[in-house]
């Protein structure tokens, strides 16, 4: 400070020099004395600011007896930008530390949709994990890092899923439901378990994985022209959209040609296949929704295999969405042209010809307060399982008429807490991983199992495996 | 003939140290002095008997009511020379041992002396209190009515097995119930015969419960005992917190498990199910920034 001060002195005395030289020439003598401007004697002694004097402490202030440390730095450079996210977001599929456990099957193609497997624990093949991975179908707080291989522990719920899996197969009927439940009951793996038993049947299979990630304007959007009331578009979602299906579906995709003739701003090769078609709007982004709608057209077209449309997160897909629009008013989640494709398909407006399934999961870990979505998922519990007693909507309140409309004759699927037995499966399974060191017998799993809440699956993980002292 | 004048107020003017006027509480002890003399009656019985003789009533000679007058503890002095002439009296009748005699609370030495107002020693107190237990290890089938109408005067208000907890069943429906209490919260617990399932207002207890602590607390008898898979649990809790709620279940639950099997409760004393944590929030106090903290130290 002091040094940059003189330094600054020593310019300004010279331009004085400059400027007045009969005043200049003697001040070499005495530059204090002759010098008549009042800055230069100000500059001349920088007052010392002094260190210890401070004014008396204020009455009432606390007396600092410690000497302020200055915060501790981190060793090491901070991670990289996207770099926190990158590790947070990521999915850990594997546990080397884990054991292999001896006589775990896969899940196969012929067994899939039958219920012999019910309350046993079967792994996932290598290749329905792929497209499982590519379809963002795992989530960071499940429990993959756990174990060896993923594996997944085939309950009630999940054979009754297949029965009405199978059905849509074979009559061609389109299976609707929703997964509803406790938290961490399973519901985002049941659906992983329902995509994954679509790639084993060789359905198309297509997940939206996340509705908040749509909803919460972190995508660019624009509205539909032609669209009436207005709807809009997420040009880069949907072309990542299209790839991820084009991933996770690529035989289907590569080995079925186009048999309608799309009308697209660009032009397509004479006997694309769907894969190509959907590289069109991978490559061009703002072509991505009429490709996405083109490639539906064709996937529902006869002869096909089943199609499969999963979405988790289904409340924030029921209220406004983050998005504006151009007269600053948000734009309701529906009219998001992704979501409305959803949504049209769960409320039966929409159906598939050659059959198939539209499945949804609520979640309650990231759980928007959503009235009549929460009613109308009362509603459709109460039909399914106590028929005499149907909630009524307070007359007197407001009500997202669409909301209601949508899912009105929507059904459920409540997961409930696992059967002793299926406790019992999934902690031998625990056990021989190596990542449950007790002796799993009755007492053990019944004493788990009813601090896991009466067998919440993601509890019994947690007791079990995860908080281990 | 005996010519004390004595009532109870003329008490103060007794030899022995002064004592508070009146204690609060403790009914003072009847003090039986010599009936007052009757003058008028005095003079008719002179007059009758034809006797001249003038009473020279500064020369009669006042007898006390009790020959440990002049002592510095009359009553305790009475009493134990009655306790102890009592004891001789009854000394061949059979006993039970000191186990098995009925549990009496006798008076601490304090009410015994605010009941006597006499400065009584420790040690003597406890030499009756001797005389006292030997008295209570007689055969209660052959207890003297006089014996139990003595000891009734050392024994404390409320004794032992006075207050008797209402009694618990299992009801019709094969219900106990427990209620348990832990700082500010308190739960009501039914336990049922069943294969472990707990609700706990209505929500299983990983709803209720998100600390797997919490959840450990409030079914804690059970597992301490090993009784998971055997019984059903729901409960109804209110005030406090969660944790208070949780370890209010503990006490509840383990109350009502007592009732299905009552020989448990070694077992669930091992456990620390049984005993209520009489721990409270400590007030807060004037010139304090909490209950204890004080201010922090400024210089000026």
């Amino acid at each position: 400070m002091s040094s940059s001060t003189c330094l600054r002195r020593f310019a300004k005395s010279s331009l004085e020099r400059a400027v007045q030289p009969s005043i200049a020439s003697r001040s070499l003598i005495s530059p204090q004395a002759s010098c008549f401007s009042t800055s230069a004697p100000r500059h001349a002694l920088p007052t010392l600011a002094k260190a210890s004097k401070g004014p008396p402490p204020k009455k009432g202030s606390t007396l600092i007896l410690k000497k302020k440390k200055a915060p501790a730095k981190a060793a090491g450079r901070p991670p990289a930008p996207g770099d926190r996210k990158a590790m947070r977001k990521r999915i850990v599929l594997s546990n080397n530390n884990a054991l292999e456990v001896a006589g775990l099957q896969d899940l196969k193609e012929t067994d899939a949709l039958s219920g012999i497997s019910e309350g046993q624990v079967k792994g996932l093949p290598e290749d329905v994990v792929d497209a499982l991975r590519a379809m963002e179908a795992f989530k960071t707080n499940q429990g993959w890092k756990l174990f060896r291989r993923p594996a997944t522990l085939i309950r009630k719920e999940t054979t009754e899923l297949a029965g009405l899996l199978k059905q849509a197969e074979e009559e061609k009927k389109t299976v609707r439901r929703v997964f509803i439940g406790d938290r961490m009951s399973g519901k985002s793996t049941l659906l992983l378990q329902s995509l994954s038993m679509g790639f084993l049947r060789n359905w198309v299979v297509i997940n939206l994985p996340e509705a908040y990630d749509i909803v919460n304007a972190h995508t660019e959007y624009k509205p539909l022209p032609g669209s009436h009331p207005t709807q809009y578009t997420q040009d880069v979602y949907t072309a990542n959209f299209l790839s991820q299906i084009v991933k996770a579906n690529k035989s289907i995709l590569e080995n079925t040609q186009i048999t309608t003739n799309p009308s697209l701003p660009l032009p397509l090769p004479a006997k694309a296949s769907l894969k190509q078609l959907a590289e069109l709007g991978i490559a061009n982004v703002e072509t991505s929704w009429p490709v996405f709608v083109a490639l539906w057209k064709e996937l529902t077209q006869p002869g096909l295999p089943p199609v499969m449309l999963a979405l988790d997160g289904l409340a924030h897909a029921m209220r406004n969405s983050e998005y504006l629009s151009a007269q600053v008013k948000p734009i309701h989640a529906h009219d998001l042209t992704i979501i409305r494709h959803f949504v049209d398909h769960l409320s039966g407006k929409a159906t598939l010809p050659n059959g198939g399934a539209i499945l949804a999961a609520t979640t309650s870990s990231n759980n928007p307060r959503v009235p009549a979505f929460e009613f109308s998922m009362q509603v459709a519990e109460a039909k399914r399982y106590h028929p005499d007693n149907i909630p009524q909507w307070n007359p007197y309140k407001n009500v997202d008429q669409r909301v209601i409309e949508c899912l009105k004759d929507v059904e459920v699927l409540k997961l409930n807490g696992l059967s002793k037995e299926e406790a019992r499966s999934i902690m031998e399974y625990y056990a021989a991983s190596g990542m449950l060191r007790a002796k799993v017998d009755d007492k053990f799993v019944t004493e788990k199992w009813s601090l896991a809440g009466m067998g919440n699956i993601g509890e019994l993980e947690r007791a079990a495996v995860r908080l281990r002292i | 003939m005996r010519h004390s004048r004595q009532t109870s107020t003329a008490r103060s003017l007794s030899t022995t140290a002064s004592r508070p006027a009146e204690p609060v509480g403790e009914p003072q002890e009847k003090f039986t002095a010599a009936p007052p003399i009757n003058f008028a009656k005095e003079d008719a019985a002179k007059a009758g008997s034809g006797d001249e003789k003038n009473i020279d009533l500064g020369k009669l000679r006042v007898v006390p009511a009790s020959p440990s007058y002049f002592s510095s503890k009359p009553t305790f002095n009475d009493d134990f020379v009655s306790l102890s002439a009592l004891l001789r009296k009854v000394s061949a009748l059979p006993t039970v041992p000191n186990s098995e005699a009925p549990k009496v609370a006798w008076k601490t030495i304090d009410q015994y002396r605010i009941m006597t107002n006499e400065p009584v020693k420790t040690q003597r107190y406890h030499k009756m209190l001797h005389i006292l237990r030997r008295l209570n290890t007689i055969h209660p089938s052959l207890m003297p009515p006089e014996v139990a109408e003595a000891m009734k005067r050392y024994k404390k208000a409320s004794q032992p097995g006075d207050v008797r907890p209402n009694p618990v069943f299992i009801d019709e429906m094969g219900r106990a119930k427990g209620v348990g209490r832990r700082k500010k919260s308190s739960a009501v617990a039914w336990v049922v015969e069943g294969e472990g399932e707990v609700l706990v207002n209505g929500k299983s207890l990983t709803q209720f419960f998100g600390r797997l602590h919490d959840r450990e607390s409030a079914v804690w008898a059970l597992k301490a005992t090993q009784r998971l898979d055997k019984y059903n649990v729901f409960a109804l809790t209110q005030g406090g917190g969660v944790t208070g709620q949780a370890e209010a279940m503990t006490l509840a639950v383990a109350k009502a498990l007592l009732v299905h099997e009552p020989a448990l409760k070694p077992a669930l004393r091992r456990a620390g199910c049984i005993t209520r944590d009489p721990r409270k929030v400590e007030r807060k106090k004037a010139g304090h920034v909490k209950a204890r903290k004080m201010p922090t130290w400024v210089k000026r």
